[in-house]
């Protein structure tokens, strides 16, 4: 299995942009806990396995710029968007 | 906005922002590119922002980030041609590919997108690009949403 660091990189930095600007306002009734973010990661796991690697890509079943993606909103709203 | 959707939006539009930004990873090599995906991603946070409101919507995006984000895209952009204006003559020259043979090899390796497709700045351009286009298009409903909550208080 070969890891192209390109869509890796890219993906998290946008990822992670965007994550960061994920803040619940104090006053707002809408509250998103760990358990959204849980299904949020699974269901885009299964998203990702369906969508396949991009053709030509040898780096494993899942879409990479995708799952990256989501970890880097993931750790963006963790680290910076509180 | 009912119930319903205020449950469901923000987790969907989180796996459409990332579908946005799997499509502007593949633009060399897939359908899609950097307009695609970012309309996508721009659909991601409009789809929040409609449903929660301005105020509510779990994705704060303030007038200085966007300012900012849209300005790297373009400077982005600029700063690829213009690298390609200064090592080999032609503006927005694909230095990491170099089909004419005209630039150094560690040049060529530091713009070479690593991939297995020999893509050179492609990628950068439609990443630069994508970033643009999803500032874009989410500032105009930011901005008409806004415009019509200070038209609505006007007139009350």
């Amino acid at each position: 299995m070969i890891f192209y660091t390109g869509p890796l990189v890219l993906g998290f930095l946008l990822g992670f942009i965007l994550g960061t600007r994920i803040k619940t306002s104090p006053e707002s009734k809408l509250k998103f806990d760990r358990e959204v973010y849980a299904i949020v990661v699974i269901v885009s796991i299964i998203v990702a396995y369906f969508l396949g690697p991009f053709p030509y890509y040898k780096d494993g079943p899942f879409a990479s710029g995708f799952v990256s993606a989501i970890v880097g909103i993931i750790i963006g709203k963790l680290t910076l968007g509180r | 906005m009912s119930i319903i959707l205020k449950l469901f939006v923000f987790p969907i539009s989180l796996i459409i922002i990332c579908l946005g930004i799997n499509t502007i990873l593949g633009g060399h090599i897939t359908p899609g590119g950097g307009f695609q995906g970012g309309a996508m991603i721009a659909g991601g946070l409009i789809f929040c922002i409609v449903v929660y409101g301005l105020k509510e919507s779990p994705f704060k995006l303030s007038h200085n980030f966007l300012a900012s984000l849209e300005s790297a895209g373009a400077l982005g952009f600029v700063i690829l041609g213009l690298a390609g204006l200064f090592f080999s003559g032609f503006y927005l020259y694909n230095l990491g590919v170099d089909l004419y043979g005209i630039v150094p090899v560690a040049i060529q390796a530091i713009f070479n997108y690593p991939d297995p497709i020999n893509a050179g700045i492609i990628p950068y351009l439609n990443y630069v690009v994508g970033i643009k286009v999803l500032v874009g298009l989410s500032a105009v409903v930011i901005a008409f949403l806004g415009s019509d909550e200070v038209h609505g208080e006007n007139k009350q």
